[in-house]
């Protein structure tokens, strides 16, 4: 399969890429690790007129600690990066667990953490070749006009399959977002929309420059959960993370996300108040499993049945939880 | 002193240092002048009938040099005499998603694939079949006009009186079983690269060169010959490097023959390379497959009977499909003693994707079965499972009740090092909850005593010269494809010439220059070319030695060749025992290839001033061979012995071997019972091959059957939706990682064959089928659920897990029990409904369907 052709952008500063989305608009794909565009390119899920390399932009790269101010992490930093810090590893260990456990070693040295946050959303009747997509009759994320997961919906229901959104969640990160306007704050559970097909809110002109982790949130006992089928390269079929924080063998302070199992990785609301000034047993971290599972919508979009991953929502979340408490 | 000198020692493959330098050439590494590259136009539809193609479009691009389509070679062609169903490019039919209609030669991919959008083609849509046992029942639009139920062939064999044999045992066990559909996954996708040479005198296309990633050369060249309608002579099929073939490239590939057609049309080499996807479309892969398995047996354990229904899910070509039918049913003898078995196979068409053969080739389904059903047996009469595989062995030398001739029989000592090294005696059924070891067992032939191609020509010829400088020349057509053939080839070259490895240069699959093989498959290289190679050396022998007793007055057959140097029976222990004969060796090829020509006078002048010799070395006794007969060749061929080639009944000729190889193996496992994960950690795999020619060979034979088999057992499945393969990737298609590879201890036994080359048989088919039920019934052992149908995915083991507990049951399998499959599994969603969707026919399983289940959740 060849890839499309295109032209190569290779700006050096924020400002000169967010010029050029400007000018191209909707004709433009941006490529930071490049292992999820470049597949979908040659499968023709894009056929961009430009690819705008970032890679070249120095800013974009590194983890810089911000005193009393948490940790800035730049969205070219690869997983590999991430996953190797030390002061990631002690701080907001969730992220270190969630990076780690990303596709494969090879694809973690490529691989960028805002392209991970950015990750198309994946289904099996979508990433497939053209000559594939054809045979079936195409779907409503590309070039058709019904989804084959829940037939006779009209909502895309591709699966959102990042690994470290949810552990980002959970440590109520922020991101930066760039455009020629100039730059925007956002919490991340604001960045996804909780459609299969337009995942993210981001505007074509706009790029995703910084992941912020507030003070706040550092030393949180952090856990991360991910079904797979193989032990490694596979994406998440399930995920969970969770952060909690103990005072006196009580819980002070939890959170818990899932992904993989909807169109957008999901905080869990109500774990807190299913936690909160216990100490936690067997019977806690399953209500928080049951919890879990019922935010959990997973459909035939991904390998091993909906029930099943539902259900692996439920004993993930349980062990998380037990997990983090043990820690 | 060892027996051998270079037979049975550890040594690197002859070809791994261009493999792992990436000096190597791959067939798509290759690149000729002019070259072009080939992309094919595939099938959106399971099932139609092909009413126009109007490539005038795409001829028009620029860049674009031809676009071939069926009726530019309308012959049809097969890998059996009796399956010639196949058109390179479709005629009248599709029959298959990805089923190959057209072909453009470009000088880009890119402008290739554009190009393709450009074809139109205007089908008519018939309805698709995709579940076998669906497809037995088809009256109308059949797959093949030929094949009346859309059933390639069954077969029912009846030896001994099963019925009664069962009637008098004193238990007898009945199941359905179910395997679903695996690839072969080799690293390397198909690519062919096809070259026409223009003819001086016609000024046409004339001589076809064609490279090819095969692993039967000779096949490819009869094939190319018959579609092109060219003489065989005209054509040169010659295999590069291959990177993995595990049956998938055992047999003529459709761009093999694309390549061809479109370089004739293009007047211009044609490369064509499979995408990933392609390559599952080519497929050829073991077919999902239903076993209803019966087996008797008395209270002390030992089998009356089997009786067994198999119906394959062939996909829409014969393939290998009728052999692997036999096989099926043929490899439920020579592993154990059964007195009386009954089959009944069904090989059946269904709009996929053809099925072929594959690593273990058709036995690895049926053994899982067996082997599942044998521990069911053993714990319902309480007797430990090996000791029950113990009641059953076979009495060789022995002939079975459908004909099949075993010699030697290493599976006792198989089964008792795997039961010794495990512990088994100590630790079966004793771990802790979650944690158990299964045992089962399997064999596979040594090659097919009867070819494919019903002709008294020997399977395997080889032809050797050797050079003046004592530099000898292997021709051999078998192909290398990562096993170790041509490793092999030079191994028992050097051991029966007495010289060293590395003076054995081996030219191989090169169908100008090297003798007839019938290729690599069902493990016959070792077993048959090895023995055409011992022969050949055995005759280049001769002429040396009658030279070099002439030198050293003494009789040929008093001379003895070892270490590249030859000396009298009587010297033996003199020749061998000491540095002294060492130094001779190494000072003699130092000055051979220092001196070259020189060396020639120098020697016989030395041996004018002294007379008779005592000891020659092989350089020496090679020029005096040459002097005194001209041009060292010898040539060797083999074709197995009538005794082994089986019965008389109709599909007698599948199943017969010149020896059979046996495996035992036992697996360790956990299973989390809360998510149906299991865990995989060690396998000891003791394997009978007869004798190890390279141990080291043999032993990652053996861990890569161990590893291939938990793919199946595990995580391996082509996932099917309408006739959509759901999978068609390694990302999807999910083999073993390194993450999950359990520890797998080979252990070689050693049983000698009165046949083979230095005793050796096959080493790399043979233990796999033993893993996937050596796997399942440790499953069994660790939490006492028992599976009938793989691969045992932690949606199916907790599935069986919550239905043994009776506890909160909820549907995780999507309708089907992994306990008590009934039918196979389709992929959840919906590839058509009312008014959407692909283009399907009105009677369309998935059209038929939408009718009822229109509307959707959501």
């Amino acid at each position: 399969m060849s890839l499309p052709e295109f032209k190569l952008l290779r700006p050096r500063t924020v400002d000169e890429a967010t010029g050029y989305l400007a000018k191209y608009a909707s004709n433009v794909r941006v490529l930071a690790g490049g292992t999820d565009l470049i597949p979908s390119m040659r499968q023709k899920l894009f056929e961009p007129r430009y690819v705008l390399d970032i890679r070249h932009i120095p800013e974009l790269k590194g983890i810089l600690r911000r005193i009393e101010a948490g940790v800035e992490i730049g969205a070219l930093t690869t997983l590999t990066a991430v996953e190797r810090s030390d002061f990631l590893r002690q701080h907001y260990p969730v992220l270190t667990e969630a990076a780690r456990t990303v596709a494969s070693p090879l694809l973690r040295n490529m691989g960028t953490i805002g392209g991970n946050i950015c990750l198309d959303t994946r289904c099996l009747w979508y990433n497939q070749s053209l000559t594939w997509r054809k045979g079936c009759g195409f779907c409503i994320k590309k070039d058709g006009d019904l989804c084959h997961v829940a037939p006779g919906g009209s909502k895309c229901w591709a699966v959102f399959s990042g690994d470290t959104p949810p552990a980002l969640l959970c440590l109520n990160a922020e991101i930066e977002i760039a455009s020629p306007a100039g730059r925007r704050r956002v919490p991340l559970r604001e960045f996804y929309t909780g459609l299969g097909d337009e995942y993210r809110k981001l505007n074509p002109n706009e790029l995703l420059t910084r992941v912020f982790l507030p003070e706040s949130s550092a030393d949180y006992i952090g856990i991360y959960r991910k079904l797979r089928v193989r032990g490694s390269i596979d994406y998440p079929l399930a995920g969970v993370a969770v952060v909690l924080k103990r005072s006196n063998g009580h819980v002070a302070d939890a959170q818990l996300a899932i992904t993989a199992v909807n169109p957008a990785p999901l905080l869990v609301k109500g774990v807190l108040r299913l936690l909160e000034g216990r100490p936690i047993d067997e019977s806690a971290a399953e209500a928080v499993g049951d919890l879990a599972a019922r935010t959990a919508k997973p459909l035939t979009t991904s390998a091993l049945t909906p029930e099943y991953r539902r259900e692996m929502i439920r004993v993930f979340t349980k062990r998380a939880v037990l997990a983090a408490a043990t820690n | 002193m060892n027996e051998f000198s270079v037979i049975g020692k550890r040594i690197a493959m002859v070809d791994a240092a261009g493999k792992t330098t990436g000096a190597g050439k791959y067939t798509d590494d290759l690149s000729v002048p002019g070259m072009l590259v080939g992309k094919i136009l595939h099938s959106p539809y399971p099932h139609a009938r092909i009413k126009r193609i109007a490539t005038s479009r795409a001829a028009k691009l620029d860049g674009v040099v031809a676009v071939v389509t069926g009726k530019d070679a309308r012959n049809p062609y097969g890998i059996l005499p009796v399956g010639h169903d196949e058109h390179a490019l479709a005629l009248d039919k599709v029959r298959y998603v990805g089923d190959n209609v057209a072909c453009v030669a470009a000088v880009s991919e890119t402008i290739a694939e554009k190009a393709l959008e450009l074809i139109d083609v205007e089908y008519e849509l018939l309805p698709g079949y995709f579940d076998p046992e669906e497809s037995m029942k088809a009256q109308t639009d059949l797959i093949h006009d030929n094949k009346p139920h859309n059933i390639e062939k069954d077969y029912h064999h009846v030896f001994g009186d099963p019925d009664k044999a069962l009637a008098e045992a004193d238990c007898v066990m009945e199941g359905r079983f179910i395997a679903n559909e695996v690839t072969h996954a080799a690293m390397e996708p198909h690519s062919t690269l096809a070259a026409f040479e223009i003819d001086s005198q016609t000024g046409k296309p004339g001589r076809l060169t064609v490279w090819s990633s095969t692993q039967v050369p000779y096949y490819l060249q009869h094939k190319l010959s018959l579609v092109l309608e060219m003489p065989m002579a005209q054509i040169r099929v010659i295999k590069p490097l291959v990177g993995g073939g595990f049956g998938g490239k055992s047999e003529v590939i459709p761009l093999e023959i694309i390549a061809a057609i479109a370089a004739r049309a293009a007047r211009a080499p044609v490369k064509i390379t499979y995408t990933r996807e392609e390559v599952f479309w080519a497929h050829r892969g073991r077919p999902r497959t239903i076993i209803d398995l019966k087996t008797g047996v008395k209270k002390d354990g030992t089998i009356t009977a089997v009786k067994a229904r198999v119906v394959q899910d062939g996909g829409g070509y014969c393939s290998y499909g009728v052999v692997t039918i036999l096989y099926s049913g043929a490899l439920l003898g020579a592993l154990y003693d059964i007195p009386n078995i009954g089959y009944d196979g069904y090989r059946v068409l269904t709009n996929k994707p053809a099925c072929g053969a594959m690593r273990g080739h058709g036995t690895v389904n049926v053994r899982f079965a067996f082997e599942s059903q044998l521990d069911e047996i053993a714990l319902k009469l309480n007797l430990d499972p090996a000791e029950i595989r113990r009641r059953n062995l076979l009495k060789p030398p022995c002939v079975t009740v459908n004909n099949l001739r075993v010699q030697s029989y290493g599976l006792p000592e198989c089964i008792e090092q795997v039961v010794e090294r495990s512990k088994w005696r100590e630790r079966k059924g004793k771990l802790s909850r979650g944690r158990g070891l299964g045992i089962a067992c399997s064999h596979y032939v040594s090659g097919a005593a009867n070819s494919i191609i019903r002709s008294d020509m020997p399977h395997s010829t080889v032809n050797i010269k050797i050079d003046r400088d004592g530099g000898v020349v292997v021709y051999t057509g078998t192909s290398e494809i990562g096993q170790g053939s041509d490793t092999m080839t030079a191994q028992v070259a050097a051991e029966v010439l007495g010289c060293s490895l590395g003076r054995v240069k081996i030219v191989a699959a090169d169908t100008d220059l090297t003798p007839i093989d019938i290729g690599s498959y069902s493990s016959r290289v070792t077993f048959m070319a090895g023995n055409a190679t011992l022969r050949a050396a055995e005759e280049v022998k001769k002429q040396i030695a009658l030279a070099a007793a002439r030198k050293m007055d003494c009789a040929p057959e008093e001379l003895v060749f070892r270490d590249d140097l030859i000396v009298r029976g009587d010297d033996f222990g003199k020749g061998f025992a000491g540095e002294g004969a060492r130094a001779t060796q190494s000072e003699a090829s130092v000055s051979g290839h220092v001196e070259g020509q020189i060396l020639r006078g120098s020697l016989q002048q030395k041996r004018k001033d002294e007379g008779p010799k005592d000891q020659m070395t092989f350089e020496e006794a090679v020029v005096a061979a040459i002097d005194s007969h001209g041009a060292l060749t010898g040539t060797g061929s083999y074709a197995p012995p009538l005794e082994a080639r089986g019965g008389k009944h109709k599909g007698a000729g599948v199943g017969p071997s010149p020896a059979y190889s046996y495996s035992a193996q036992v697996a360790e496992v956990t299973v989390d019972e809360e998510t149906g994960e299991v865990t995989v950690h060690k396998v000891w795999a003791a394997h009978d091959c007869g004798r190890a020619l390279n141990p080291v060979s043999v032993e990652g034979q053996i861990i890569g059957s161990v590893w291939m088999g938990m793919g199946q057992a595990l995580t391996e499945e082509m996932v099917w939706k309408d006739g959509m393969l759901m999978n068609p990737g390694m990302l999807e298609y999910r083999s073993p990682s390194s993450v999950e590879s359990p520890e797998v201890e080979p252990i070689i036994v050693e049983s000698i064959d009165p046949e083979g080359p230095f005793g050796a048989k096959e080493c790399s088919e043979g233990s796999l089928a033993a893993t996937i039920p050596a796997i399942s019934n440790a499953i069994y052992d660790a939490v006492g659920i028992r599976l009938h149908e793989c691969p045992f995915t932690p949606e199916r083991v907790l599935a069986a897990l919550r239905a043994l507990k009776k506890s909160k049951h909820i549907n995780l399998t999507e309708g089907v029990d992994p306990a008590a499959p009934t039918r196979f599994r389709e992929h959840g969603g919906a590839l058509c409904f009312r008014g959407k969707g692909p283009e399907r026919h009105a009677l369309d399983p998935g059209r038929r369907e939408a009718t009822v289940e229109a509307g959707g959740d959501d």
